[in-house]
């Protein structure tokens, strides 16, 4: 018997996980959905479609990811579902997997098809609302465009959600109980930590500083002006790319070796 | 088999609950595991069935290490904790999503177990009684056929009428080649049911031996006066004078009373140990 993956074994747990808790899985996804339209409705009605089609992609797909994250192992809050979990005959990697299924594929899979639908559903009704008999009728008409999926918001959101949701997974691992509310507070507490260190290491280089927020917008005052403090070119690109695409893979990772570990 | 090597664990690093035990369980015997309210007899069941991990030492279940929690260890193993979990499903879809995991599930035998243990289809299982969740999952674990069962207060939220049936299910269940271990603190809840006792207390192991070599070592009688010779392990008043324990040296054959047993080991371990040794 293969004691780290077995394709029939992984098809019952997967079964399993997504009918044994239907509420917390299929309806929670769900009710994001159904928030996420609700968002983009009002914001849309309030503050035009840009911020309507930024926001709802935000909160969706980052927000709703991590949320949806951090209760695929949200067996761990009593002790009977903990055991029943973890002593289900399937390997430790089979049910991180199964996690992973669901929080890093299903749900921005489900999501990104929701709001493509809702956001060229919407797009389409102000399109043919328009009357092309109006002075302005092409300028109104582009004015209005179906959010890019691959554009520069959205690249901005995929690795955030990646690091979210890997926090969440990994934080649901660590925490038995309310580990949503637990993992935000020490991810708070860590981000303010981040932020502390890269002012004190700002001030000791630079003196005065007026901004340091971690790491491209460290601010100096220049005479009446302030300027931007900016890491050396080749740096920019490590920084960042170890942040967005380096950090969440690891935390996913780590996901697996704390269920591995897990004792309960 | 459960072979236990030199185990220790702590729930804190400089606090050992169980220093260098060591321990045997052969198949084909009901063990009971008492021990007072923390002794330890949940952290065993836990270290058996791979939930906890020992700090030192070896824990070997049927040649698997449970640390590992390899799925193929899984199968052969079931473990009840004192408060069970049952999804929001009904009987048959409990049925449907679970028993695919373990190859020699009966779902004939499991109808007829809920049957015995007055388990019926009345919706989801969640909103049944936390005594009749209890019996359900003992049916649904025990037509598993798993190698080994064990049982942390199975009786516990378990009416008069239950407990007997537990206790009659279990004995007509059980084959030579399974081993059922019972972690409880209500003693009498086991009378005539195990065939092994095993005795924990502040994490050191104080007894393991089987109902008959008990009965040979000790006698469990009532006097009209304490006697004034032999290892007195236990005396307690009664209507008609005392009942006692003391080392059987007349060979008398008497039904070992596991409450009287249990005092007998805890309050005087070092006379027990001198008498089960010899």
């Amino acid at each position: 018997m293969n004691n780290t993956f077995d394709a029939k074994r992984f098809g019952r747990l997967l079964k399993k996980t997504l009918l044994e808790r239907p509420m917390q899985t299929l309806g929670l996804t769900g009710l994001l959905l159904a928030l996420s339209l609700i968002l983009y409705s009002v914001i849309k009605a309030f503050g035009g479609f840009n911020p309507a089609q930024n926001i709802t992609f935000i909160w969706g797909l980052a927000g709703g990811g991590c949320f949806l994250a951090s209760f695929v192992f949200g067996y761990f809050s009593s002790n009977a579902m903990g055991s029943s979990f973890l002593t289900l005959p399937a390997s430790n990697f089979e049910k991180w997997l199964c996690g992973v299924l669901i929080a890093g594929v299903f749900y921005p899979v489900i999501f990104l098809l929701f709001f493509r639908l809702v956001d060229s559903s919407f797009v389409a009704i102000y399109h043919h609302g328009l009357d092309s008999a109006t002075p302005f009728y092409k300028q109104l008409y582009e004015s209005v465009y179906i959010f890019d999926l691959n554009g520069f918001v959205a690249w901005k959101v995929y690795p955030m959600y990646g690091f979210l949701a890997g926090s969440m997974l990994v934080g649901a691992l660590y925490f038995n109980k309310v580990a949503f509310i637990k993992t935000a507070i020490v991810f708070s507490m860590l981000f303010m930590v981040v932020i502390g260190i890269n002012w004190i290491m700002a001030t000791l280089l630079f003196g005065h500083v007026n901004n340091a927020g971690p790491f491209n917008s460290v601010t100096i005052p220049a005479g009446k002006e302030e300027g931007t403090i900016e890491l050396p070119s080749g740096f920019v690109g490590i920084i960042n790319n170890s942040v967005w695409y380096v950090l969440p893979p690891i935390l996913w990772l780590l996901a697996f070796t704390r269920l591995r570990e897990k004792e309960f | 088999m459960i072979e236990v090597q030199n185990l220790s664990f702590g729930y804190k690093k400089r606090k050992l609950l169980y220093k260098n035990l060591n321990l045997k369980l052969e198949t084909g015997s009901i063990y009971g595991l008492l021990g007072k309210n923390g002794a330890g007899k949940s952290t065993l069941l836990k270290n058996f069935i791979g939930l906890l991990f020992p700090k030192g030492g070896n824990i070997s279940v049927n040649g698997y290490t449970p640390k590992k929690r390899w799925p193929a260890f899984l199968e052969t193993i079931y473990f009840i904790p004192e408060e069970v979990y049952v999804p929001a499903l009904t009987i048959e879809g409990y049925k449907k999503l679970f028993a695919p995991f373990y190859p020699l599930f009966n779902e004939e035998q499991f109808h007829s177990y809920l049957e015995q243990l007055d388990v019926h289809d009345k919706g989801k299982l969640n909103t049944l009684s936390f005594g009749q969740q209890k019996k359900f999952i003992i049916a649904f674990a025990l037509a598993c056929n798993t190698r080994v069962l064990l049982l942390d207060e199975p009786t516990n939220g378990l009416d008069i009428p239950s407990k007997i049936k537990f206790r009659k299910l279990i004995a007509s269940v059980f084959t030579d080649d399974k081993i059922i271990f019972i972690s409880t603190h209500q003693i009498r809840d086991l009378d005539n049911l195990i065939d092994r006792v095993i005795i924990v207390d502040n994490g050191e192991l104080l007894l393991n031996a089987s109902i008959h070599e008990i009965s040979g070592k000790l006698c469990f009688k009532s006097v009209k006066e304490l006697p004034e010779t032999g290892k007195v392990l236990y005396a307690e008043d009664s209507l008609k004078g005392h009942t006692i324990v003391i080392e059987n040296t007349e060979k008398e054959d008497s039904k070992v009373n596991l409450e009287h047993l249990f005092n007998s080991i805890t309050e005087n371990p070092e006379m027990a140990k001198s008498i089960f040794q010899n």
